[in-house]
């Protein structure tokens, strides 16, 4: 049998396959290691840092929804010191790209996030958070508007030597401005989708079932719109894609190459079936075998043909 | 740690109530214990969307078997009752660190409705010969008090005590009012046997009353663990969705996951109002 070449490259990021974990959603690399071995995963991306150590929103911070979820963590996260003194070491030792997701309230703490991690360690490239949906400020106050979405990127850019991908935010009316502007300032790679702002509200308190009444939304049921987005900026813009947003069997992930994604990113799907991620690629492995592509990368927008 | 185990039994205890007993046959009660939960997959459709985490309430080895008990309360419950004997149902777990099994001296269980069922798996784990064992336990009436179990205790032969919101049943009130009295009674000097200092408690219930009875078990001195619940998303640690605050002994607040560094605490840790 032909073996395929699920090997992926992504900007300066060489990936063993395109599957890879988004923030959030996989902790620091270790939760799911009982399960199965990270390292068989074309990388993972670990929870939002900040500068300063966070507690987060108060609970609760979780609540379901059709075919999804909402959450309001809030950014919970060590701090960078604890990040690089406990949690960075371990992960020198995961046998995958590791991808730290950065997260700041100023432009100054994306300065301070981007010289203060190590360009010879494992990182493999640093995710630009400028999409949370759960902080007052920053956050997704940076990924909304194209101005500032490029002026975070750019004074990343300043501060390290790694590759950088900016995560966009859903939450804007045109994705392709904001895709735009973040190519201006100098990120390598897109990454889409970060969650929907969405909420519900409880019929017996009649108050919002989360306690910070609202929340990003993610699982399939947003898929539909992340391809749509993800499809949208491979159109316009030079960079390539991470795609994710309810990716949660290889067929979802098909679909996201398809439009444009040279890379997915599996999230929420791991809360209810944390062996997806691993199912995702042998099941793209399976598919280019089985409709005679040599390698994973062909697949990546021919939807646009 | 994710399977599929086979439903030997899933059967409604009181459809009044709508308390169900679920028995399921496979790896989780090599390893599980009291206090420890499972993660169910209770639909093969993505609606409902995310697992259920229910308590384990009961740890059979010999057979292979651990049985849970659950209250239909939404869409995850109902769609559960739905599962057919004979069916496989997956599972994640055990999960959580689960309650201590004191190998001696004297415990004081505190429950409030369903929190009941995690203290099952503890009463059953105890060797009650040398742990003395007292209940308390508080609910709506004594309906619920039947189908949740209550023939169980008399069959274990328990020394317990309920009270009843409607005063169907036992004391008339809250269980915090016979946890008063009790305590009071351990105080007394005359009963020199039952001192107070012998005693630990463990508690599972509504977070009102965990955090009451934490303060009235604190006031005297008396060490308790409770076992709390919240909503939650992974059940392994990874999406930090049902985290608690617990106040380190350096004085600092920290987060912890209900579901990985719980779900049972020490109660005198637990931050119980903050906010932020």
């Amino acid at each position: 049998m032909k073996k395929v070449d699920l090997t992926t490259q992504l900007a300066g990021v060489k990936l063993k396959n395109p599957v890879i974990t988004s923030s959030g959603t996989y902790g620091f690399g270790e939760e799911y290691a009982p399960f199965y071995d990270p390292a068989l995963l074309g990388g993972i991306t670990v929870k939002g840092i900040t500068p300063l150590p966070r507690l987060g929103n108060p609970v609760p911070r979780i609540a379901e929804t059709p075919s999804g979820m909402l959450n309001s963590v809030g950014l919970e996260n060590p701090g960078l010191e604890e990040f690089l003194r406990t949690y960075l070491p371990r992960l020198e030792k995961i046998g995958t790209a590791v991808i730290v997701n950065i997260s700041g309230f100023s432009l100054e703490d994306y300065a301070l996030m981007a010289s203060s991690l190590p360009e010879n360690s494992c990182i493999s490239a640093l995710e630009v958070n400028i999409s949370c949906p759960n902080i007052q400020h920053g956050g997704m106050a940076f990924g909304t508007d194209p101005r500032s979405a490029e002026e975070v990127i750019k004074v990343t850019r300043k501060h390290t030597r790694l590759p950088l991908i900016a995560k966009l935010s859903p939450n804007v009316t045109d994705i392709v401005e904001i895709a735009k502007a973040v190519s201006g300032g100098g990120a390598d790679i897109i990454s889409l989708i970060n969650t929907l702002l969405g909420m519900r509200i409880d019929l017996k308190t009649r108050k919002p079932v989360l306690a910070n009444t609202m929340g990003g939304l993610s699982g399939p049921a947003v898929l539909p719109v992340a391809l749509r987005m993800v499809y949208q900026v491979y159109k316009a813009v030079d960079l390539p894609i991470i795609g994710m947003g309810g990716i949660s069997n290889w067929q979802d992930a098909v679909e996201f190459m398809l439009a444009g994604a040279s890379a997915v990113s599996i999230g929420t799907a791991n809360f209810v079936d944390p062996l997806a991620p691993l199912e995702i690629v042998n099941g793209l492995e399976e598919y280019c075998r089985r409709e005679g592509y040599d390698s994973i990368q062909e697949l990546v927008g021919l939807a646009h043909s | 740690m994710i399977k599929n185990e086979k439903v030997i039994e899933n059967r409604v205890l009181d459809p009044g109530a709508g308390i169900f007993k679920l028995v399921l046959r496979g790896q989780t009660a090599k390893t599980a214990r009291p206090g420890q939960f499972v993660h169910l997959k209770v639909s093969s459709t993505m609606d409902p969307f995310l697992r259920r985490p229910i308590s384990i309430a009961g740890i059979n080895r010999q057979l292979g078997e651990i049985t849970l008990f659950y209250r239909v309360v939404g869409r995850g419950t109902s769609e559960l009752t739905r599962v057919k004997e004979n069916q496989t149902l997956n599972l994640i777990g055990p999960l959580g660190n689960g309650f201590t099994v004191p190998r001696q001296g004297k415990l004081l269980l505190l429950a409030g409705g369903i929190g009941i069922f995690p203290l099952f798996s503890l009463i059953e784990a105890l060797d009650t010969s040398k742990v003395k064992v007292k209940l308390l336990w508080g609910a709506e009436n004594r309906q619920f008090l039947e189908a949740a179990g209550l023939k169980t205790l008399l069959e274990k032969n328990l020394d317990y005590e309920v009270s009843t919101l409607d005063g169907s049943m036992g004391h008339k009130g809250l269980i915090t009012d016979l946890l008063e009295y009790y305590l009071q009674a351990f105080n007394n000097p005359s009963e020199k046997e039952s001192s107070i200092l012998a005693w630990s408690a463990a508690a599972c219930g509504p977070k009102a009353m965990l955090q009451a009875v934490t303060t009235i078990c604190r006031q005297e001195g008396l060490p308790i663990e409770v076992s709390l619940e919240e909503r939650m998303a992974c059940g392994v640690g990874a999406c930090l969705g049902c985290v608690c605050t617990v106040r380190e002994a350096s004085g600092s607040l920290v987060r912890k996951r209900v579901c990985k560094d719980g779900p049972v605490f020490d109660g005198g840790e637990v931050v119980w109002d903050e906010e932020s």
